[in-house]
């Protein structure tokens, strides 16, 4: 009985590692194959080790008049702050409105808030979206696409927020309605410090939304490729004339690109996993 | 809430009487919308607007030029039903995509969660290097399997060292295996989701159900289909719908992976209609047909929508197993 026990165990285990070698391999063979030379990446594709490491890749990268790494990080840094920045008080202030305010057609607006899930107008959606831009004399770019998302509706985010306020006790917003705090100044002053944990899980989703976005950047940033983000800049070189030689530039860019990831993930898991957690049972 | 802070409570209701209640909730209707003023806007010109827009221009000839916008009454519907078999392949690929990816992504997912369910610690480390590549940027993972399955990729150099091929294997050549290339990349990225759904689930089950079982007699795989998998049908469900409506709407990992190779052989819907339309990602320097985009936009939201409202009906059952 112990010993078809222990065997178990052992098959679990290797099963499990299996697994994991394969979730970890392309990540790794990535970030060792970023340090081979070019010309070892086009001649001798079977070997995963380097046979001599070089950080020239980098060097080349960060160089590169055409690839211009310093200025995709500075534009990927931009866009992510001002959509971090964007979904953490819209969506704070609106999971406050519809978790403790009583307002005229608040049932409504969750519903039709809740729709844009299932929404989705692929291929000419843009096309609307650029005409009202055009309206206010905006062309596309990529600060019009920051002012967009800060106009968009996160309903998966008003979900958790509203839950996390739905949660606390009405006497907290009594007390401060006799310390003389009005409906606004509950928010600012009691509700938001209490929501820190929260909004630290809104914050990492967002993050990890906007630093990987590939489609929306792409699409405004076409009359600006100096506006490009990493990702975007990165993905464009495949579909450039000398691809197969660009590899190199590719690998680099893509491990910068995934360093900040792997850093947030790293540290702030947790977050990570209960948001996106929250989100499927509210979804 | 104690019993004197009820009385405050009631107390301070009392107070707020006649005209200043009146104040009050005008007070808060105005702050509410002024909170949630961002959105409303945002939902009036980026959704409501949009759909409209498409509405509009899916009758239309029209490709942003207005000299050249001609009314085409239901034409562009007709084509769409009559003369446009490679939008009708797109759903092909896609629904051959979702079935394939979700028959063996969920049954590896589960089984996974019920292994680590019985894992404490060394489980959670393990599902939080499973999610790992949920957290990379789609199009990075395109680029990534692209590389790996490239003719003279790592994939390929493996499989000639092995002696398992003779030649380099062209993956991107051939549909079979080039669709079975994008199901491995979009497994690889979205399993791991899964496996912490599972998880949860797996979790929630009461463990005397178990012991009762085991008093019976009952073996692992009797527990497996009698206790656990009745008992997270609710979860499975939403699982399930997740998993569906994900992978129809799989769009931008297509696009770099592999573009459509061969020959629109693994075009998704979304993916073909970013393609044909969107700026920046179709080809050629004539501005595409909008308003036939505007009606193929339409069409497919609606298929999907209908997919979605189908299987919601028809999977209501697992809600109430219990």
């Amino acid at each position: 009985m112990k010993t078809k026990k222990r065997i178990s165990n052992i098959i679990t285990m290797i099963f499990l590692l299996a697994v994991a070698l394969f979730a970890l391999f392309p990540i790794i063979y990535t970030v060792v194959s970023s340090f081979k030379t070019n010309s070892e990446l086009l001649s001798s594709p079977e070997t995963f080790w380097p046979k001599e490491f070089t950080v020239d890749n980098y060097i080349q990268a960060w160089q590169s008049e055409n690839f211009k790494v310093g200025m995709m990080l500075f534009y990927s840094i931009a866009y992510t702050g001002v959509y971090v920045f964007a979904t953490i008080m819209t969506s704070s202030m609106a999971g406050y409105a519809f978790a403790r305010g009583k307002f005229f057609l608040k049932k409504l607006w969750l519903a039709l808030f809740s729709a844009t899930m299932f929404i989705h107008i692929v291929g000419v959606g843009v096309y609307p979206t650029f005409e009202v831009l055009g309206k206010i004399n905006l062309t596309s770019s990529i600060w019009s696409l920051m002012l967009v998302r800060v106009f968009s509706v996160n309903i998966v985010n008003i979900y958790i927020t509203r839950s996390f306020i739905q949660q606390l006790p009405y006497s907290l917003d009594e007390a401060a309605k006799m310390d003389g705090l009005g409906f606004g100044g509950i928010l600012f002053r009691i509700i938001i410090p209490l929501m820190k944990p929260t909004l630290a899980t809104i914050g990492l989703l967002a993050f990890q939304a906007s630093w990987n976005e590939y489609m929306l950047p792409t699409i405004f940033t076409i009359n600006h490729p100096e506006q490009r983000t990493l990702i975007v800049g990165i993905t464009a070189l495949k579909s450039t004339g000398e691809a197969a030689a660009s590899w190199n530039l590719m690998l680099a860019g893509t491990v910068i690109a995934l360093v900040p990831v792997l850093i947030f993930y790293l540290f702030g898991n947790r977050y990570f996993i209960s948001g996106l957690a929250a989100g499927a049972v509210k979804g | 809430m104690s019993s004197n802070d009820m009385h405050m409570t009631l107390k301070s209701r009392k107070t707020f009487g006649g005209n200043s209640l009146k104040k009050d909730t005008i007070s808060e209707n105005i702050t509410c919308y002024l909170l949630i003023a961002t959105q409303i806007i945002g939902f009036l010109v980026l959704t409501i607007y949009p759909i409209i827009w498409t509405f509009r221009w899916a009758f239309y000839y029209y490709n942003l030029t207005p000299s050249d916008t001609v009314f085409t009454g239901l034409d562009n519907f007709i084509k769409i039903f009559t003369n446009e078999p490679m939008y009708w392949q797109a759903w092909k690929n896609t629904i051959l995509f979702a079935v394939v990816k979700i028959c063996l992504e969920l049954p590896l997912a589960l089984c996974i969660a019920v292994v680590l369910s019985k894992l404490k610690q060394v489980g959670n480390f393990f599902r939080a290097l499973y999610f790992l590549p949920h957290i990379i940027s789609v199009a990075i993972i395109g680029l990534i399997f692209s590389n790996m399955f490239d003719y003279f990729g790592i994939i390929n150099g493996f499989l000639m060292k092995l002696g398992i091929v003779e030649t380099n294997i062209n993956w991107f050549e051939n549909r079979g295996t080039a669709m079975a290339i994008v199901i491995l990349c979009s497994l690889w990225n979205t399993f791991g989701m899964n496996v912490l759904y599972f998880s949860a689930a797996v979790a929630n089950v009461p463990e005397e159900l178990y012991e009762s079982a085991r008093l019976e007699g009952a073996g692992a795989v009797t527990m497996f289909f009698k206790i656990t998998l009745p008992m997270i049908a609710p979860v499975l469900q939403t699982v399930l719908l997740l998993s569906i409506v994900g992978s129809l709407q799989t769009n931008d990992l297509i696009l770099v992976l592999t573009n459509g190779a061969p020959a629109g052989g693994t075009f998704t819907v979304n993916s073909y209609l970013t393609h044909n339309f969107a700026p920046g990602f179709f080809t050629g320097e004539i501005m595409p047909n909008i308003g036939y985009g505007s009606s193929l936009s339409l069409i497919s939201a609606v298929i999907l929508g209908f997919i979605a409202f189908g299987y919601s009906k028809l999977s209501a059952r697992l809600q109430n197993i219990y």
